[in-house]
């Protein structure tokens, strides 16, 4: 009986009705769980031995309690952690520029510019953290080490960034510095660097707030400074002094967060540094 | 009426130029003397550097499909980013909605759960992994949870922002109707924040897959920790194999990602 047929199909439509409505959902549920639990298994997922690890360690009861005397001690450490931010910023910044002006298509031939934007490219696949193991490997341990790898992770940052800040630049400014005779240095200069200096700086300052985090962490693999202490102190199951050292980082992270925002905005409202 | 001479700067602003630059230089110096760090070094020691790369030359790729290892550590870190992806995104996605203003009445609960996205989001990962490892051992599942826990502080906050720069106007009227709070995050809110959470989150797998790696080195296992393991033991060959294969694998994770947000967001919005 085609009637017959035709409402039970009907039914059947009508039930399924929800299946149509979210088959977007459905589908995303259907490649998830799968994903989910293989993923799950490889990580090897338990998570009752995390509630009982977190009781046993006691670690979070241990880690309330700084140890108020070893802020001392923290102190130079902390101080080595900036500086190594600091420096492999500035140097950074300062070869991004001349990486930029290579990898920019209204400055550099194009060949230039390509393998440029390749190297680049390739600088920013790469963690900081392989780089410095590679540098750790040829120099040795140390904060000379951990400046050469935040430099490099910051020239291929930066060197995108200006590169393409460079690129966006007004053809028109640059053609009107070239028609009154400037020289290409000056070109570079007074058309190029002048123009882009506001966002330079901006950029300069994002990646220092980068740089202070990742210096945490290269510092625990070789670089040395405050993430090296607490490194240090997790692995002798010292746990107030790990505790000191996380207090000192929050300080450090912040107050960078807080004067690189304040100096960015201050850039921003006055168009550059006059 | 005498001519005023044109300088390229004013006498003020050369004088601030001026001040600006030489203090950054005699900062720098002072930096570099207090940490020992000496530039010409970079010159002196290079040699050391072309050894090491004389040493990973030719690089031993064989092991990468001879060892079973290798493989299990590519799995566990795609899986480590992921779950920490899925796990820490939904937990985000869940607190955003009890920080946006448009969503959440209570301010006191507001700013209680912004206070917790932010503490999430400034104490450093090596604190958390550190913290991981010492409850559930060194492996995957450390990283995977380090993973959930930087990517609620990373996210959170900016899904808070995206759910609260949703459309007014369309909540209004279906408030007028006499929805409820709930029948408006579910038909005016979510279908409009939808596509930019996904590719949030696409964005938040290629940022895990590259804080896996670097995790692996405090024991959250996988690729990073081969990878540490090998330069350790000096097997630099086999190191110099495991890079190519690190930077392939954020190369291909990035394009991906790139390529699923642009489609999600509708093509051409994202460069």
């Amino acid at each position: 009986m085609p009637l017959n047929h035709r409402t039970a199909m009907n039914a059947i439509s009508y039930n399924l009705r929800w299946v149509r409505r979210y088959r977007k959902g459905l589908l995303a549920l259907v490649i998830l769980v799968p994903l989910a639990s293989g993923a799950s298994y490889i990580c090897g997922v338990q998570w009752t031995s995390l509630w009982k690890g977190m009781a046993e360690s006691g670690a979070l009861v241990r880690l309330m309690t700084p140890e108020w005397d070893a802020f001392a001690e923290m102190l130079k450490p902390a101080m080595e952690s900036v500086l190594i931010a600091l420096v492999g910023t500035l140097l950074g910044t300062v070869l991004s520029i001349l990486f930029a002006f290579t990898a920019a298509s209204n400055i550099a031939p194009k060949w230039l510019r390509n393998s440029v934007r390749f190297v680049l490219g390739l600088e920013r696949a790469l963690p900081e953290i392989v780089i410095l193991l590679f540098l750790v490997a040829a120099f040795g341990l140390g904060p000379f080490a951990g400046v050469l790898s935040l430099t490099i992770g910051c020239i291929g940052m930066l060197g995108k960034l200006i590169a393409d800040a460079i690129e966006e630049l007004d053809p028109v400014s640059l053609e009107s510095i070239e028609a009154i005779g400037a020289t290409k240095i000056q070109l570079l200069v007074f058309g190029v660097i002048q123009q882009i200096m506001p966002s330079i700086i901006s950029f300069a300052l994002f990646r220092f707030e980068l740089s202070i985090r990742l210096s945490i962490v290269l510092g625990a693999v070789g670089a040395g400074g405050i993430g090296l202490e607490m490194y240090r102190a997790f692995f002798l199951l010292d746990y107030p002094r790990a505790t000191t050292a996380l207090v000192v980082i929050l300080a450090m992270v912040f107050v960078t967060e807080r004067l690189s925002e304040f100096l960015r905005k201050k850039i921003k409202a006055e168009g550059a540094l006059k | 009426m005498k001519a005023t001479p044109h300088y390229a700067f004013s006498p003020a602003s050369y004088r601030q130029r001026a001040t600006i630059f030489s203090g950054t230089a005699i900062l720098l110096v002072a930096a570099c003397i207090f940490m020992g760090f000496d530039p010409s070094m970079l010159f002196t020691e290079f040699h050391f550097v072309i050894d090491l790369f004389k040493e990973m030359m030719p690089p031993h790729f064989h092991p990468l499909w001879e060892d079973k290892t290798i493989g299990m550590a590519i799995l566990e870190t795609l899986s480590m980013a992921f779950m920490g992806t899925l796990i820490g995104g939904g937990i985000a996605l869940v607190l955003a909605f009890f920080a946006a203003t448009n969503t959440m009445p209570f301010r006191a609960v507001r700013l209680l759960v912004r206070a917790i996205l932010s503490i999430q989001r400034v104490i450093p990962s090596l604190f958390i992994i550190l913290i991981f490892v010492a409850a559930v051992g060194l492996g995957p599942f450390a990283g995977m949870l380090t993973l959930v826990f930087s990517t609620i502080g990373t996210f959170g906050q900016l899904f808070a922002e995206i759910i609260e720069n949703t459309a007014y106007e369309p909540a209004d009227a279906i408030y007028a109707t006499g929805a409820s709070r709930w029948q408006v995050i579910r038909y005016v809110i979510l279908p409009q924040t939808l596509p930019s959470f996904t590719a949030n989150l696409f964005y938040a797998y290629d940022i895990n897959i590259r804080t896996a790696i670097g995790l692996g080195i405090f024991g959250g296992g996988g690729i990073g920790f081969q990878l540490f393991q090998a330069m350790r033991l000096l097997h630099y060959r086999d190191a110099l194999a495991l890079i190519c294969l690190t930077v392939l694998l954020i190369v291909l994770t990035e394009k991906m990602s790139d390529a699923l947000r642009g489609q999600l967001l509708g093509g051409g919005a994202l460069k």
